[in-house]
């Protein structure tokens, strides 16, 4: 048997639509398989044929006939979680540099990167072992319950393998285990098993005993965190916290597998069944009314197609005989671990069973559709019978898969069927095909029925034959390969005829008789082929899933979690164990349809004891006593809905219906009792799941989340996130929805009963702070009525000081303009001033350097007398004064100013003061030229220059950046810097000077120079505000308003919080510098300044224009009227041609005016240097 | 092989017709620097305005220079516009005043540079907004031409269209500038650079490089 092994036929291989085959071609180049795989390969005994190089060799022919299966387009989409399909156990003798994960199957992989050639890094959760492993082995694993939780853990391991600094902080506030308990919570809220009194988990105890050890685990990683964050917290070891961080990690872990494994047994339990019935009450209409009953006539027919087949079909089986043998050493090998074997099925049977109505809204007509649908359902069914054959203990569920496999298979024949008829030419290729699946088919049906044949008349439930079995299983498998290879031919087929629409779908299920008939000739209708005649019946379409699955329940179950309530189930030779009603109700349908089945007596006898099942489903009861097609099938859907409503009513079926159990599940609650709390607290309603994190920080997220993370209770919130939401939450929502979304949260908290006191007060802190200190007359008094409305209803009820508070708060709002409490947002910014240099309130101001020839001047200039320039004054003192003008404006800047390119609205902005900076700061620049340019002897002007020089100077001393900036912005203007007489004069010492101050303003390299200086700036500071309204800008539009969130139902657009965040990044970085300096104002001074700045102002728009006639002027450089100066008119002269021609000593000239002035403008430029050359 | 060369870029618009234009400007220099449509784009890192691009097979580093945010401290534009060899004049195709403000900010950047041939790309931004046009397109091919050929690309900065292109034709100026005036004894460069590609181009530069040689 061992030996064997290796020639496993892939049942998944065939299934061609996947996303792993394709990597196998891709594989099947060998040249990108790294040399260390192929000694796996060398070793075909040990390697099993679904390593990515070894399909190649084992599976050939499914291959080459996949190839040109037009539907590979679609590249492969990257699966962060595999599970595995089948047992991987590499050989030993691979070479140790490489390693393999040994896979077993059930398993679920965590993947890092996927090789080209089909190999996949990833990390098995059972043991946290992280290696190789071949993807083919696999299929993604994405199941809808699951998926915040594999996305949380993403996050998790993304945060703690991508190590980065912040996440010692995250752990510390608990955000991280936030996502894994959403997770949780949104798997158990999805599975109807959220709290412990919920009727699935009362019902089934598999079910019930994950569900507890899931919640212990999440509690466990809960617990770690926390012991985390006391070590954090701490000055930790590294290697403490790795080993913590690894430990939470492994529970992490652990929870995914957990979770996993629930939503196997759900799904096992209550999933299919429950989707079945869905599904068929939405097909009702059609089962009942639309489909005429067919005469059973007919369809005895149909099934004994295969059997003539068999018959001329003889010469395929020496080559399955082959593969089935293997495939049987393959399940038994799978019976230590049946849950994942069985689980694995289900979970793609499952999903089956969803696509059956997603792909009927697509295309479903197209053949190439169909044919894939079918297919799938195909090897869905099938795979679970042969899973379940191996097992099975229930007669019942044996006939039952037996007929739905064979219905899938016919289904998936008639396709083929129709794809044949349009096909002019290749038909015998297809046909062939086509009928080898059918010989299989009949394979199966036959041995099918000589399983029960020995059985019949028994009053004990069946006995299932281990021989009898194994040929069941032997012939399932043949079928599954035939249609391997019968799909891949219609595939090809398809190709070249091109693809045609097919009927819609009904037609798939009642062509079938009528294929049949056309086909064959009418066979002997036989009494011993129960199985055969339940297939005649035209089920509705989506009832092939209903009884396969269903009956499933208790058997894997029973292998695996062996409890009271199943055991009694199975013990009791009776069928009507809850979870198999709906198959007796459909059951007896078809065997009473026959009525005289040997099957049927040993059903019977057994039927009356289910009559416990009356008090739950009185479907099954009249079905045992009606005997027309139409009326049981009517009964069956009605035992079906009847049985869904019970559930969700009346909560006590189980207990009545199955004593032991209930009496277990008692003892069990007791038990659990003292869990309660853990897990009320563990599954608190939580949108987390709604919020995207990056590197710890959250990027964004509904609103709702972002308010449930602004109000959490396990940590305090961080102030900058605080900050920015009352900073900019406006851009994202009305006030009033912001309110309302505060209110919600208020509500729904109550819930979780431990968190709802200290959440409501949060909720009411956030209330009271944007009342106090961050209310908008202008945008937030909409929301004012809600606010007291809530503050009055419900927050008086909860908390009622809080309450009358809150009231009392919007009372003052609405009669105060402006904020109630001085507003403290730049706090934000403050708060990390504490680095401020401290001064004693005492120290004594500086003493103005206004001596009596400066004050006399003043006064002077006062009455008109006297015009003075700032040569009479110290730089110094100028710099002081420039310095508490440009501060006042600084530090009443706005953050609202700073928002959404505020100060760039041309009309109506709101952004005064930043409005104010630029204009003083350009009024500042033209003030320079000014006092340059209007002085007509170049020794004055130089002279002017040194003083402004100084001037910028001392602004640095004190800080001053903007107006530093503004001065070398003014110097460094052309009608100055062309002035080429006046730079003549000025001394090297200033032009050193001006040299060192131009490098700190540097506009290049995105002001590095100036940011660096600012980083750790320590306040009084005035940095330019430039960069900070470019920053702005740049992140507003720079960063899109929205993000997308993957979600189950696709995607959702949540908000861009990380944009909000940036933007509060830099105002806070702004308002960490509105600190007004120690200076003493000299009003005179300050008087005359203005006087200056208004005075240039009054210029206007033309100012610039304005100056450089003035400098031309000056220092003429056209063909000048006023040439006076021989060289200032050889270069002006040369200057008007901007295309210098011959005149050599002119050009000289030219170069070396331009050089002398371009060589301290661009020292380091090349470019200067090229044009000296 | 020829030293990396580094080249600044400016991104100038017309300020006062609020955002509209300038807006656009920035987003896609924000992309150009990036390549992509950034998820999270953060403007305050040093890097996030310099770019390696090749042209033409020549390795260079751009350093974009924009005014975003920054167009009301008109002082401030000749600090900038100094800082730059290349410059790209940005109007939005949906406004006729931010076209006519280019005119202005063409002649600051010829007196500064003192250079009438100073590398430069007009940009009618924004041509996603056809039905909102304003400016036509004869309008600024007119500009264009009394500009002495300047190209005239039109880019959507919301679709990316035609960025790159804008970038790269700045680019391949500034560097044909920069080659006829320290490479004027490079014949091997010149002959590279030679036949084939812009004859006007070559011509000028042939024209340019004149009094060099004599020297």
């Amino acid at each position: 048997m061992e030996s064997m092994k290796p020639n496993i036929p892939p049942l998944k291989i065939a299934k061609s639509n996947s996303n792993l085959i394709e990597l196998n071609t891709i594989s099947d180049d060998s040249k990108l398989v790294p040399g260390r795989f192929y000694s796996t390969l060398s070793q075909p005994e040990m390697t099993p044929p679904m390593t990515p190089l070894g399909t190649t060799a084992h599976n050939m022919e499914q291959e080459q006939q996949e190839q040109p299966e037009p539907q590979e387009a679609p590249r492969a989409v990257f699966h962060n979680y595999l599970r595995a399909f089948y047992p991987f156990h590499p050989a030993g003798n691979v070479s140790p540099s490489t390693v393999t994960l040994p896979l077993e199957q059930g398993d679920i992989i965590l993947v890092h990167s996927v090789h080209t050639n089909g190999w996949a890094d990833g990390t098995l959760l059972d043991s946290g072992n992280r290696g190789w492993l071949p993807t083919n082995y696999c299929e993604a694993y994405d199941q809808l319950q699951m998926r915040p939780l594999l996305k949380a853990l993403t996050d998790f391991w993304d945060i703690i393998r991508g190590g980065c600094g912040s996440s010692l902080k995250d752990f510390g506030n608990q955000d991280l285990m936030r996502g894994p308990i959403a997770g949780v919570r949104f798997l158990l809220e999805k599975s109807e098993c959220l709290t412990r009194e919920s009727l699935l988990v009362r019902k089934y105890d598999g079910l019930r005993r994950i569900r507890k050890a899931l919640l212990s685990d999440l509690s466990s990683l809960v617990k770690t965190a926390k012991r985390f964050q006391d070590v954090a917290n701490g000055t930790p070891a590294e290697d403490e916290v790795e080993a913590i961080l690894d430990e939470m990690l492994l529970k992490a872990f652990k929870i995914v597998t957990r979770g996993v494994r629930f939503l196997d047994v759900w799904n096992e339990e209550v999933g299919l069944t429950r989707t079945i019935a869905e599904l068929e009450g939405a097909n009702d209409s059609h089962s009942q009314y639309d489909l005429p009953p067919t005469p059973a006539s007919e369809s005895f027919n149909i099934v004994d197609v295969p059997d003539d087949r068999n018959e001329s079909r003889l010469l395929n089986r020496s080559r399955m005989d082959q593969s089935r043998a293997s495939i049987r050493t393959e399940m038994l090998d799978h019976n230590p671990r049946p849950i994942s074997v069985s689980t694995k099925r289900i979970s793609v049977s499952h999903r089956i069973s969803y696509s059956g109505p997603s792909s009927a809204v697509r295309s479903q007509n197209l053949a190439s559709e169909r044919l894939g649908t079918s297919y799938d359902a195909f090897l869905g069914v099938l795979g679970s019978f042969i899973g379940l054959h191996m097992q099975s203990r229930s007669s019942t569920e044996l006939v039952v898969t037996t007929q739905q496999a064979v219905e899938s298979c016919r289904a998936l024949l008639n396709v083929v069927e129709t794809v044949c008829e349009h096909d002019g030419q290749r038909t015998m290729l297809l046909e062939e095909a086509r009928e080898a699946m059918c010989e299989k088919l009949s394979d199966l049906v036959h041995a099918a029925r000589d399983v029960f044949r020995p059985a019949s008349g028994q009053e004990d439930d069946l006995i299932f034959m281990p021989d009898e079995g194994k040929r069941l299983v032997d012939a399932a498998t043949d079928c599954v390969r035939a249609a391997g290879t019968c799909l891949a031919k219609a595939r090809l087929v398809l190709e070249q005829i091109g693809d045609i629409e097919l009927d819609p779908v009904e037609t798939g299920t009642q062509e079938l008789p009528g294929i049949a008939d056309s086909q064959e000739p009418a066979d002997t209708p036989s009494e011993e082929k129960p199985q055969e005649i339940s297939l005649r019946l035209p089920p509705p379409p989506l009832q092939i899933p209903n009884s396969t699955y269903s009956p499933a329940t208790p058997a894997l179950t029973d292998a695996t979690t062996p409890s009271s309530f199943q055991s009694h189930l199975n013990s009791s030779t009776n069928h009507s164990a809850l979870s198999s009603l709906p198959n007796s109700a459909i059951l007896p349908t078809h065997l009473e349809n026959m009525s005289f089945s040997s099957y049927d007596s040993g059903y019977r006898e057994s039927h009356p004891k289910s009559d416990v099942s009356e008090t739950f489903s009185r479907g099954v009861t009249s079905t045992g006593s009606s005997f027309t097609y139409n009326s049981h099938l009517r009964d069956s859907e009605m035992s079906g809905v009847s049985r869904t409503s019970t559930r969700a009513t009346s909560p006590d079926i189980s207990g009545s219906f199955n004593q032991p159990s209930l009496k277990e599940s008692v003892s069990y609650s007791t038990l659990a009792e003292e869990n309660e709390e853990t897990e009320a607290h563990l599954l608190e309603k939580t949108y987390a799941h709604e919020l995207i994190y990056k590197e710890g920080q959250v990027m964004g997220g509904s609103l709702r989340a972002l308010i449930e993370k602004l109000t959490a209770h396990q940590s305090t919130p961080d102030a900058l996130f605080v900050s920015t939401f009352y900073l900019t939450f406006r851009l994202f929502a009305t006030p009033l929805e912001f309110a309302e979304a505060l209110t919600e949260r208020f509500e729904y908290i109550g819930d979780t009963p431990h968190a709802a006191g200290p959440v409501r007060l949060r909720v009411y802190n956030i209330f009271k702070g944007w009342l106090e200190s961050h209310w908008r007359h202008d945008r937030d008094n909409d929301a004012l009525d809600f606010v007291v409305n809530f503050a009055n209803t419900r927050l008086v009820v909860e908390l009622p000081t809080a309450g009358k508070r809150l009231a009392d708060l919007a009372e003052k709002v609405s009669a105060v303009h402006g904020p109630v409490v001085p507003r403290l947002v730049s706090s934000m910014g403050k708060t990390n001033t504490a680095i401020a240099q401290y001064i004693h309130p005492d120290t004594p101001l500086p003493v103005p350097i206004i001596g009596k020839k400066e004050s006399h001047l003043l006064k002077q200039w006062k009455t008109g007398d006297a015009a003075i320039t700032i040569l009479d004054f110290d730089p110094l003192e100028l710099a002081r004064q420039l310095t508490i003008k440009e501060s006042r404006i600084f530090c009443s800047i706005l953050p609202e100013e700073l928002l959404d390119t505020e100060w760039m609205r041309k009309s109506g902005s709101l952004a005064v003061n930043v409005r104010a900076m630029s204009t003083l700061s350009t009024d500042l620049a033209h003030l320079v030229a000014d006092s340059i340019l209007y002085l007509e002897e170049p020794k004055k002007r130089a002279a002017t220059i040194k003083h402004w020089v100084k001037i910028a100077n001392k602004c640095l001393e004190l800080n001053n950046y903007d107006s530093l900036m503004a001065i070398i912005c003014s110097l460094n203007l052309s009608m100055i810097s062309r002035l080429k007489r006046t730079w003549d004069i000025v001394s090297q010492k200033t032009k050193t000077s001006l040299e060192h101050l131009r490098t700190i303003v540097d506009v290049s390299r995105n002001y590095a120079e100036l940011r660096k200086r600012l980083q750790n700036h320590v306040p009084p500071c005035l940095p330019f505000v430039g960069t900070y309204l470019t920053d702005l800008t740049f992140v507003d539009h720079g960063n899109q308003s929205l993000r997308t969130l993957p979600t189950d139902e696709g995607e959702m657009a949540v908000i861009n919080f990380d944009k909000h965040m940036k933007t509060a990044r830099i105002i806070s970085e702004l308002q960490r510098f509105q600190i007004p300096y120690r200076l003493t104002e000299v009003p005179e001074l300050q008087t005359w300044m203005q006087n200056e700045l208004v005075r240039v102002r009054s210029n206007g728009e033309t100012t610039a224009q304005t100056f450089y006639r003035r400098s031309l002027v000056l220092e003429p450089r056209e063909g000048s009227r006023s040439g006076t100066n021989l060289q200032a008119q050889a270069a002006a002269q040369a200057a008007a041609q901007p295309q210098p021609e011959s005149n050599t000593s002119t050009i000289l000239e030219n170069a070396k005016d331009k050089f002398d002035f371009l060589s301290w403008t661009y020292p380091s430029k090349p470019k200067s240097v090229a044009t000296h050359g | 092989m020829r030293p990396q060369r580094e080249y600044h870029i400016v991104v100038l618009g017309a300020g006062g017709v609020g955002k509209s234009c300038l807006t656009e400007a920035y987003d896609f220099t924000a992309q150009f620097v990036q390549n992509v449509w950034i998820e999270s784009y953060d403007p305050t890192i040093e890097d996030s305005y310099r770019k390696q691009i090749e042209v033409d097979g020549r390795q260079c580093i751009l350093e974009i220079l924009d005014t975003a945010g920054t167009e009301q401290f008109t002082a401030m534009r000749e600090l900038y516009m100094k800082q730059g060899q290349g410059f790209l004049l940005v109007f939005s195709i949906t406004s006729a005043s931010s076209l006519n403000e280019l005119s202005e900010l063409r002649e600051q950047i010829i007196r500064i540079k003192d250079d009438e041939k100073v590398p430069l790309v007009i940009v009618g931004n924004k041509s996603d907004l056809e039905d909102d046009r304003a400016v036509p397109r004869a309008r600024a091919f007119g500009l264009s031409q009394s500009w002495g050929n300047a190209p005239y690309y039109e880019t959507s900065a919301r679709r990316r269209a035609n960025v790159n292109e804008v970038f790269v034709d700045l680019c391949r100026q500034i560097i044909r500038k920069d080659l006829e005036g320290s490479g004027s004894s490079s014949d091997s460069n010149r002959k590279r650079e030679g036949p084939g590609r812009d004859r006007k181009r070559d011509n000028r530069t042939q024209r340019r490089r004149g009094p060099c040689v004599i020297l």
